[in-house]
């Protein structure tokens, strides 16, 4: 018994120290490399920065509309899963019963399982189909590369509203009729909140996976050069993909050293878009809890 | 003497197991009426059929009628005709077992509820709040950790947060359920106290695991044994002295 104690007391110190080590090295390693070109050149090369930003004039050896591309596609991605991605795990946990709970489970499941080069060959399939019936002008794009990527990251929201509805004690529901809240005053007002959290843990889960695709982009529409996106019907460049670009076909070290201030910035717009969304929640914690 | 519920040939079931035989029974307002009876007996679910809480439970089925003084006249909660549900447990307060405080805040806790079934504004509800702390002695105690977290108090003053949010939405009936039992032997003795006065004000029906403490507090005794009423005893009636907890004992 205390030999089996002491062996996943050692598992458990080993993970941690792995997962440390290994995350430690990794951000070690792109801020060593990145830190040193992050900066005004970085993003927009020699274009005067306020008229980068503005759109006014293009960027050539910056990655200005690289990230101006992956934000916006993260952000549209968002708008395009979070309701339908949220909405579909509180039905599953709340309303959802026997076969068609079973059956939407499974599908969601399988949503899950599907390659991320997969959705994006959907995406390009459907182009296709489109072009052949009722849009013969469609193409790939920013719009079309959002929805696939939504499609890949529902699944992580479905299942973390899900689970962390479920997770919730039964008592808080059973407080709440007690008291005479309607159904809909016991989910909006108390399980929801209370689990605002753990569903906040699937919607950056699901931002940073929106961030990070290449797979799925490549086909529905992201480009090498195309300027800031122009708008939902439009070409975009994102960092990711110019990531992966540079690595494969740089031609001398400033451009290999640029990669790495991409991945730096990459890096940062996650964690920038996770701490926004932490922030959010904390204050709507704090407002719903009425602590101070 | 005026009832405060008529309860006719209520029978409940949850998954298609019967946990309550057809039970008839009238509640009278005056004092506080207890409910006895070994563990399992369905005194729980009883008092949860007064305001409908057994609904909330999975694969639950019931039939018969009950009727409660609400909303100044005798009203069948059950079936066509009855006041809405959410109005029914408004009228019908309820104390649990173990304290269950909401995860917010004391002050949210109590006037949250106010909020949302009453729609009073929050300058009325934290009237309120302070009304029914102070109903509850507890006013002084917490007076300057009203934004704390409710769970961060004591488990009696938790219960008896508890009780306060229940008598803020002013009650018609307030249900008990063991609301003692999972406290300190001080706490229950405050909580008893406040029983004892509140009684006066509006009729409590109460689920107590104590004998001692029933016949402390209560009126009268329905002494339960799986899934029926099988006695009812006045506290006129119980034999004096260190008798009478022997006679409840052996009714069990």
């Amino acid at each position: 018994m205390r030999r089996r104690l002491i062996f996943f007391r050692f598992l458990a110190y080993f993970g941690a120290l792995f997962v440390a080590v290994a995350s430690g090295a990794l951000y070690f390693f792109i801020i060593s490399r990145g830190l040193p070109v992050l900066g005004g050149r970085l993003f927009f090369g020699d274009t005067p920065p306020l008229a980068a930003i503005l759109g006014l004039r293009p960027v050539w050896d910056g990655i200005w509309p690289a990230f101006a591309g992956t934000f916006c596609l993260v952000l549209l991605t968002m708008l395009l899963a979070a309701l339908p991605g949220i909405g579909c795990g509180i039905y599953l946990a709340r309303f959802a019963e026997g076969r068609v709970r079973e059956r939407l489970s499974f599908a969601v499941d399988l949503l899950a399982g599907v390659p991320s080069i997969v959705m994006g060959l959907f995406g390009f399939v459907l182009i296709l189909l489109l072009r052949h019936t009722i849009a013969p002008q469609a193409t790939t794009s920013i719009s079309l590369a959002a929805f696939c990527l939504a499609l890949l990251v529902m699944p992580a929201l479905v299942v973390t509203t899900r689970s962390s509805l479920e997770s919730l004690p039964p008592m808080l529901e059973l407080t709440g009729a007690s008291l005479g809240f309607s159904e809909n005053q016991i989910l909006r007002r108390l399980l929801l909140p209370a689990a605002a959290r753990g569903i906040l843990g699937g919607v950056i889960l699901s931002m940073g996976r929106a961030a990070e695709d290449t797979a799925v982009i490549m086909l529905t529409g992201v480009v090498v050069n195309s300027g800031l996106p122009a708008g939902l019907a439009a070409k975009f460049e994102a960092l990711p993909f110019l990531i992966y670009y540079t690595a494969a076909q740089y031609a001398d070290e400033s451009e290999l050293l640029r990669g790495f201030g991409a991945s730096l910035v990459l890096l940062l717009l996650s964690a920038f878009l996770t701490g926004g969304a932490w922030l959010c929640q904390r204050g709507m914690e704090r407002r719903w809890k009425g602590i101070r | 003497m005026e009832n405060c519920a008529e309860i006719r040939g209520l029978r409940v079931s949850f998954n298609n197991e019967e946990v309550l035989h057809g039970i008839s029974a009238d509640i009278p307002r005056e004092g506080i009426s207890v409910l006895i009876g070994r563990s399992g007996s369905g005194k729980t679910t009883l008092l949860r059929a007064l305001n409908r809480l057994n609904e909330n439970f999975h694969g639950y089925s019931g039939s018969g009628e009950v009727r409660l003084f609400i909303e100044g006249g005798m009203k069948s909660i059950y079936g066509g005709g009855a006041p809405e549900l959410t109005a029914i447990r408004r009228r019908v307060g309820m104390v649990f077992q173990n304290p269950n405080p909401l995860p917010l805040s004391l002050k949210k806790n109590i006037t949250l509820p106010l909020e949302l079934t009453l729609g009073l504004r929050r300058a009325e509800a934290e009237e309120r709040m302070e009304k029914s702390l102070r109903e509850v002695g507890l006013w002084d105690e917490v007076k300057e950790r009203l934004n704390r977290h409710a769970a961060s108090f004591s488990g009696g003053q938790q219960q008896r947060i508890c009780l306060a949010r229940a008598l803020a939405l002013e009650p018609d009936i307030l249900l008990l359920d063991e609301p003692t039992a999972s406290l300190d032997k001080k706490s229950a003795e405050l909580i008893e106290a406040l029983l004892a006065e509140l009684r006066r004000a509006i009729p409590l029906l109460m689920v107590s695991h104590s004998l001692a403490q029933a016949r402390r507090l209560g009126a009268r005794f329905f002494v339960m044994s799986e899934g029926r009423i099988v006695s009812r005893v006045e506290a006129e009636s119980l034999p004096d002295g260190g008798e009478a907890e022997p006679f409840l004992e052996a009714l069990l």
